[in-house]
């Protein structure tokens, strides 16, 4: 039975120059479990919200077309009763909570309904329990939760109120990599439990492959592809055509010349030593002399007593592209914060170039580190993104001449040259996270520390900013990366950092620290195939 | 459940009685001081509204530390407004001290430029020194001793609507996402070489000019966002529940009340 339908749709916002959805047609029958992908800015999120009517009754702009959904259009829809019987789940866990204590989140959306208090409690708990949570969750406040108890709660709020459709907007794009398996039960308990017919927008082609009955690409407002998973992921031209990476088997398997996906053979191929040589190619250390970076006994215990580190020693060598990884809370930012002189360690020091770095005065040490913050939005602060790039120059008293000269050779590294007089506000967000990027590197700092780049991006993106950092390193640039994305780290790091608990567990090359079972089981990372296959290759490059 | 203070600062109010007030006693006590203010006529029932929401304060376990960091802004607003009345205003009562500090001769006249300090002058001062400090206590009693469902619980025991409830709470919640992006904004001018310790007073102001644009562009996307958020849970600001969490009114809750009501008529007439 279709229970959603969506006829030859076009929607522009008033603020944007073109069409964001251009003739969609789609159909999603009962119990589907329907993936949604394509790169940044394809249209995703606001084809989701044409299927909860916010667009059009809400939002302003353009809107022709027809959606159906449960057999109401959502041109006449009363959104509030429509919304009881869908439920969604964006992307940002936190900024979707606005109730104070997990009780209160999950039952806000139960208010409307004319529920006796019992009732009300037990379908709370049901939500509770089918996404892992217990009744010890009701009294915590939600934003003080992991990243992946936060969605889980975000999803028990959603399905308590028992909708007949669920959507899921990037559920775990922000989550690290225990939280993303969290939120993964969750939807196979969901899966398991209920007949909910589920709408998953997602870039992680593991996922899609994993849940998906169906999936559809979206590519600049249009469906290029509407199949199943197998279907789009073993084809490469499509991959090709639609700017898609498949599940790490299938590239894999594609790379080392076999016709179809398989684990068992790429393994026999690894152990025979006959896996393709340039698919166990790693960056190795170029790093020779003496530590650009060092932490010396950095301890840092926070107001109120929480030990972020503790007792952390590392060294890190002129043009290095190193990985720092772990779980939330493992100390990652505070670490890098204090490597970048922008916190005080509560005892231990840093050294740069075997100079403490509390003898640098702001300007000189902005001058050797730069530090790039995970939200480009926290640091762009200028009319134009020439001011922008500028800005620091400017504070150094350069001349015009020198600064113009340093701004243009950061914009045309970072591609913007042709947005140098665009306001920084109404970039999109893979340009603002360049223009970020490229005001910190104009000041030519030998150490680049750079705090999750890649959270909420597509592949395509996030392997093109991987790629800009390889070149920063390639350049003698020390650079420092924070990600929950292990395979990119894999991929383009010299070396991986581990912390867990403000610990460092683990330093070492991507082989050897992620096939080690003790290390990966202790910092909950999942080890990628390609680096399970290389162990047995034992090759290197 | 923290309060709004203790979400912001770890530091909230510890007297069990007091926080086990009704929320609707909670907001209605800060409420009812905030009217005092509007109601005093004279520099004694001003000095008493101050000594009372103090006792407020204390009696609740408001910690004094947070009243600490309001101790500058207290002391310069006191000496801006002192020094409005003695250089600015001339206002009639027996003088005290009196210095020309410019007087021009011209044609159709002299201008003078006197400051005069009297004592009415010197009393309007106190009321509004008075007022300020009887504000900045019933914020403070306010931000420490209730929590973002007592405003929600609370308000709709008031009869308003749910969704309203929710975006006054939200409201609140908003202050500690504002402070917590300036936090990050200023650390990130930091990270590209500003010196806010040396940075003279209009660069320093400058700076923070500039730092509104991602304050705004950041507030407005937080507020798109939540509003979808509600919308997607089925909740505008006029959506009313059918349900409601009614929690009884204490016998210490309605004494409360009652000398809460009591001391707004004393100050409405003396």
């Amino acid at each position: 039975m279709e229970i959603i339908n969506v006829q030859d749709l076009y929607w522009q916002y008033y603020s944007s120059p073109d069409h964001v959805l251009k003739g969609i047609s789609l159909s999603v029958e009962k119990g589907e479990f329907l993936a949604v992908t394509g790169p940044s800015g394809a249209g995703k999120t606001t084809l989701m919200l044409t299927l909860t009517g916010i667009i059009p009754q809400r939002l302003p702009g353009k809107f022709k077309g027809e959606v159906t959904v449960l057999g109401e259009s959502t041109l006449s829809a009363d959104l509030a009763r429509l919304m009881q019987r869908v439920g969604v789940v964006f992307e940002d866990p936190e900024i979707q909570f606005v109730m104070g204590s997990v009780e209160d989140e999950v039952s806000l959306s139960l208010e409307p309904l004319d529920l006796s208090e019992d009732e009300l409690r037990r379908r709370v708990n049901h939500a509770l329990k089918i996404v892992g949570l217990d009744e010890s969750f009701l009294p915590r406040n939600p934003l003080q939760l992991s990243g992946g108890e936060k969605q889980r709660v975000a999803i028990a709020a959603a399905i308590a109120k028992d909708p007949e459709i669920l959507i899921l907007d990037e559920p775990t794009s922000d989550l690290d990599p225990l939280g993303k398996e969290e939120v993964i039960q969750a939807v196979e308990k969901l899966r398991r439990e209920t007949d909910l017919t589920i709408i998953l927008v997602e870039q992680d082609p593991e996922i899609i492959q994993r849940f998906a009955d169906r999936v559809v690409v979206l590519n600049n407002g249009k469906i290029v592809f509407d199949g199943e998973p197998s279907e789009l992921y073993k084809n490469p031209e499509h991959l090709k055509r639609f700017s898609i990476y498949p599940p790490e088997l299938y590239e894999l398997s594609f790379k080392a010349g076999l016709n179809s996906p398989s684990y068992e053979k790429l393994l026999e191929m690894a152990r025979s030593g006959n896996l393709n040589h340039d698919i166990c190619k790693f960056y190795e250390t170029r790093s020779e002399g003496k530590p650009k970076l060092q932490a010396v006994n950095i301890t840092h215990v926070y107001p109120g007593g929480v030990k972020a580190l503790e007792n952390v020693n590392l060294a890190i060598g002129t043009g290095e592209l190193v990985a720092f990884l772990g779980p939330n809370g493992s100390g990652k930012t505070t670490l890098a914060k204090i490597l970048a002189g922008l916190l005080d360690p509560t005892e231990g020091k840093v050294l740069i170039d075997g100079k403490d770095l509390r003898s640098f005065n702001r300007l000189e040490l902005a001058s050797k580190v730069g530090y790039v913050y995970q939200n480009p939005q926290h640091q762009l602060f200028c009319q134009t993104v020439y001011e922008e790039v500028a800005f620091g120059l400017k504070l150094r008293g350069l001349p015009i001449n020198e600064i113009e000269e340093k701004v243009e050779v950061a914009l045309e590294t970072f591609r913007l040259g042709h947005l140098r007089d665009e306001h920084p506000f109404f970039l999109s967000k893979g340009e603002k996270r360049r223009l970020a990027l490229a005001s910190v590197y104009a000041l030519d700092p030998n150490i680049l520390i750079v705090d999750e780049p890649t959270t909420g991006q597509d592949r395509v993106f996030s392997e093109q900013l991987f790629q800009l950092l390889r070149e920063l390193a390639y350049k003698n640039k020390s650079v420092i990366v924070i990600t929950h994305s292990v395979e990119l780290a894999a991929k383009y790091a010299d070396r991986l950092i581990i912390l867990r608990k403000g610990r460092i567990i683990a330093d070492g090359s991507p082989v050897d620290v992620l096939t080690n079972d003790a290390i990966t089981r202790d910092a909950k990372l999942k080890t990628p195939l390609i680096a399970q296959l290389c162990k047995h290759g034992n090759k290197k490059s | 459940m923290p309060t709004i203070l203790g979400e912001l600062t770890g530091f909230e109010a510890k007297n069990n009685v007091y926080m086990s007030l009704h929320p609707v006693i909670k907001i209605l006590v800060p409420l009812f001081f905030s009217l005092d203010v509007l109601l005093i006529k004279n520099i004694y029932s001003a000095l008493i509204l101050v000594l009372l929401v103090f006792a407020t304060i204390l009696f609740a376990g408001v910690p004094l530390r947070i009243l600490k960091g309001f101790l500058i802004l207290i002391t310069s607003i006191s000496i801006f407004i002192v020094l409005s009345f003695i250089l600015f205003t001339n206002v009639p009562g027996n003088k005290l001290f009196e210095y020309t500090l410019l007087q021009v001769d011209a044609e159709k006249g002299t201008l003078v430029w006197r400051i005069s300090l009297t004592d009415s002058a010197l009393i309007k001062a106190g009321i509004f020194i008075f007022r300020i400090l009887a504000m900045i206590f019933t914020a403070t009693l306010f931000v420490a001793t209730v929590s973002d469902r007592d405003i929600v619980w609370g308000l709709r025991d008031l009869h308003l609507p749910l969704g309203f409830s929710v975006a006054v709470s939200l409201f609140f919640r908003g202050i500690s996402l504002f402070l917590e992006d300036f936090k990050i904004i200023r650390e990130a001018m930091m990270s590209r070489g500003v010196d806010f310790e040396k940075t003279s007073l209009s660069k320093k102001f400058m700076l923070y000019v500039n730092a509104l644009i991602p304050l705004v562009s950041l507030m407005i996307n937080r507020s798109y966002e939540v509003s979808l958020a509600l919308e997607s849970k089925g909740i505008s600001p006029w959506t009313k529940s059918k349900r409601h969490r009614k929690l009884a009114l204490k016998r210490v809750d309605l004494a409360v009340f009652v000398l809460g009501f009591a001391q707004l008529l004393i100050f409405g007439v003396i």
